[in-house]
């Protein structure tokens, strides 16, 4: 974990401190509700259906088991005793009082725990693989990479009014879980006679114009990064578009100039300032590397497999939960493990303050009191010694925090949609509950395999269905709610079985294709259900996924068994009639 | 543009702007202000007009737009700017949304290495002048509303940073 130093610390209450001001100000009538607007969202406020909405960052997805009983805190005493995990590493609040955002922001501070820049059009949140430091492949250890862009970026006096968003995205290992091919910029760690350093996508993002990011520069030095970094940002706030907000995106400046002729930009503005004082050096690395609480692992002398080997063939209910929920760790006898928040009925991503306290109690006892957020809306116990997760696995599993559905139908990735967000054209939540509880066979769904489905409420696309191997987007159709399928998007690596490596292929993440005509709220369980039947009907062996299945026989087989189905097809006429 | 309030600051302190703003369509059709005063004139009047406006006991301000674009076009005409005897370069900012201004200053004071007065104009207010300082303007024309005093203190906000290329504020000597 990051330990904040004394600067550190007074920058956050600093930021505290302007932030009390400003709310004064606004709630004196000293500041217009245009002049507050910007300030508050780039402190993590946006004004929401039921309330505020407060967005707390948890830089890149790393947390102590101290903040999270703080983030308890804040759930209980500020708000209705829930929080939200988002997709981008943050932690939103649904219920506070704009009165009290300071107080929490000020509470939150103690913890070195802050919402700057969790929204509003500057630099985001940066975030990375929920196995950062603990994966078996990584290349570099993303974690001091992103706090020295999470330095980098914050409070950047140059950047805090770009044209829109701006979210950053770091892979250190040679599988890319942080899905960098859907930000605005995505950076693999690579390596390159020896030395190491990035390669940098740019433009890639969802929304109402996804795509995928477009590698301009395949090998940035470490050293070099944040030069980099600056002059992509300042192309892209001179010449972003601030005419139009929805092609305002660093995305379309790269593909309305082409990348070539963006990269070209780039390197322009990068030959003004490279070398110069952003310039990171070895010993800054090293200072900041140092700054990290490492666990110490010490030498387990056995891997801890001969001690959960008679459960496993005991209990087919762990063997279950171990083969999809446990992630390979970098030290022999430890594993990282994944606490589902997808149980069938619980808003995807939602965990009470209660189940934040009992986690945290968990990462003490099991772990050395840190976990992660990844950006499926799950926390990671990222450090269990593989000895004890019989034991860890009875206690999640009286809480209903075993679900065994990580990389399945059921680890649904879905928005607040319109039960909470003023945005929406159609709800998320319960659409997401009717899906899980279509699918409520364990061992079907893991007959069915590694699948991500992804759900949002509208194209803002907050529930990253455009990545979704099958994704599901709520539209309106005069005033109705309605939900299109989407197949073959995924957030990286097309690593087929077998395949090892993706960092020679560009940004492997892909955009999923409609189907056809939308479905009602009541056919999408059905819709889903028949769209598994066709993969498992023509899946040359159970190690082809779903996904592998789309890219070699397209979209047609699922779309006709879809609209051919007598049952769906009938009501998709509806659909067409009604909107006649 | 032209104020009895003290609503500028300028090298820490608080003070009534001196700069007015010549208006190219004035009723005299003059070509370019008179040399009686400090007049601000657009960064294209300059351009148009810079041998006329060389040589004068009150040399004018240059307002640039925050749409400029100081690429490698441009260059001459901003390396020539930077050169000129001329009383000080003023970025607007139509809307403090619109951060190209930012990118402007950094540019007009690395690249161009211009070291005379930069001032921000427009929509400046309390919020935003740390920011504004630390890319490099050091006088600011508080907007109408907002408090100069507060705007002044705001230049304290943050007692430490982390971006190494940007300087610090211009502090007020604080009691
Ligand atoms: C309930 C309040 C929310 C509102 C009003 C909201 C609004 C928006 C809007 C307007 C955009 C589009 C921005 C653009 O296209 O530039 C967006 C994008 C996004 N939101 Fe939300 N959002 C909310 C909650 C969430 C939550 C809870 C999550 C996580 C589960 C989330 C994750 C995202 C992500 C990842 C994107 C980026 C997609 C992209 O790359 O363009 N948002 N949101
Ligand atoms: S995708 Fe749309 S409905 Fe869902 S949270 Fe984002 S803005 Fe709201």
């Amino acid at each position: 974990m990051y330990i904040y130093d004394e600067i550190d610390q007074k920058l956050v209450e600093q930021r505290v401190a302007q932030f009390r001001g400003q709310t004064q100000r606004f709630l004196n009538g000293q500041l217009s509700e245009d002049e507050f607007r910007v300030l508050r969202l780039q402190n993590g406020l946006y004004i929401q259906r039921h309330a505020p909405m407060l967005r707390v960052a948890i830089p890149y997805g790393m947390l102590t088991s101290n903040q999270l009983r703080t983030l308890a805190y804040v759930a209980r005493r500020w708000d209705k005793g829930y929080a939200h995990l988002t997709t981008r590493q943050n932690i939103q609040f649904n219920w506070p009082r704009l009165e009290d955002a300071p107080d929490i922001l000020a509470k939150l501070a103690t913890v070195q725990m802050h919402a700057i820049q969790t929204s509003g059009n500057c630099i985001r949140n940066t975030t990375t693989d929920h196995f950062a430091g603990v994966a078996y492949d990584e290349i570099i250890n993303p974690l001091v990479w992103c706090e020295i862009i999470r330095q980098w970026s914050m409070l950047h006096p140059e950047f805090a009014f770009l044209p829109r968003k701006f979210k950053i995205a770091v892979s250190g290992s040679v599988t890319d879980r942080a899905a960098i091919g859907v930000h605005d910029i995505g950076l693999q760690a690579v390596e390159h006679n020896g030395e190491f350093g990035f390669r940098v996508f740019v433009g890639g993002g969802l929304g109402r114009t996804p795509l995928v990011g477009k590698l301009i520069n395949p090998f940035v030095a470490w050293y070099d990064l944040l030069t980099y970094l600056q002059a992509t940002l300042r192309v892209y706030n001179l010449h972003g578009r601030r005419d139009n907000k929805y092609k305002a995106r660093i995305k379309i400046l790269v593909k309305d100039l082409t990348p070539e002729v963006f990269a070209q930009q780039v390197n322009e503005q990068w030959a003004r300032i490279k070398g110069g004082a952003d310039t990171v050096t070895a010993e800054f690395v090293s200072a900041i590397a140092d700054k990290f609480t490492w666990p110490s692992y010490g030498v387990l002398h056995e891997n801890g497999s001969a001690a959960i080997a008679p459960h496993l063939e005991a209990s087919p209910a762990f063997a279950r939960w171990f083969r999809t929920n446990i992630h390979q760790h970098k030290i022999t006898g430890y594993s990282s493990v994944t606490v589902s928040l997808k149980a069938t009925g619980s808003p995807p991503g939602d965990i009470t303050a209660d189940q934040m306290d009992v986690l945290a109690e968990m990462a003490d006892n099991y772990g050395f009191g840190e976990l992660r957020v990844s950006h499926e809306q799950n926390i990671i116990l990222p450090d269990v010694k593989t000895k004890s997760l019989y034991a860890l696995w009875q206690e999640l599993s009286v809480l209903n925090l075993a679900t065994p559905n990580i990389g399945l139908i059921t680890n649904i990735i879905a928005c607040p949609g319109g039960d909470y967000c003023s945005l929406a054209n159609a709800v998320s939540i319960p659409v997401a509950e009717a899906i899980q509880q279509k699918f409520d066979d364990l061992d079907y769904v893991h007959e069915i395999g590694e699948l991500d489905l992804n759900l949002s409420g509208c194209m803002n696309s907050c529930g990253h269905h455009h990545v979704g191997h099958i994704g599901i987007l709520g539209v309106d159709k005069a005033g109705e709610e309605w939900y299109q399928i989407t197949l073959g998007g995924r957030q990286s690596g097309a690593l087929k079985a077998g395949v090892k490596s993706n960092t020679d292929s560009n940004a492997s993440a892909a955009i999923g294709r409609v189907i056809g005509p939308s479905f009602a709220r009541e056919q999408v369980p059905d819709v889903i259900a028949r769209l598994i039947q066709t993969y498992l009907s023509i899946r040359e062996s159970d190690v082809e996924r779903f996904i592998d299945v789309v890219d070699r026989v397209g979209i047609e087989p699922f779309k006709k068994d879809v609209y051919m189905d007598p049952l769906l097809a009938k009501t998709s006429n509806l659909v067409r009639e009604s909107n006649v | 543009m032209s104020d009895s309030n003290p609503n500028l600051i300028r090298g820490g302190q608080l003070t009534v702007n001196e700069v007015q703003c010549f208006d190219m369509n004035n009723e005299q059709a003059l070509l370019v202000p008179p040399d009686d005063a400090i007049w601000m004139v657009t960064f294209d009047t300059w351009l148009a007009h810079q041998l006329l406006l060389e040589g004068r006991q009150f040399p004018v301000a240059v307002l640039i737009p925050s749409d400029a674009d100081f690429d490698d076009a441009t260059s001459t005409h901003v390396h020539a700017l930077c050169q000129a005897d001329i009383a000080l370069i003023a970025i607007d900012f139509p809307s403090y949304t619109d951060g190209r201004g930012y990118s402007l200053a950094q540019l007009l004071r690395n690249i161009y290495q211009w070291s005379g007065e930069l001032r921000a104009v427009g929509d400046v207010m309390i919020d935003t002048v740390y920011y504004l300082a630390r890319c490099g303007f050091d006088s600011f024309l508080i907007k109408p509303g907002h408090d100069a005093q507060l705007a002044l203190d705001a230049l304290h906000t943050f007692s430490d940073t982390y971006q190494k290329s940007y300087r610090q504020p211009i502090k007020s000597n604080r009691p």
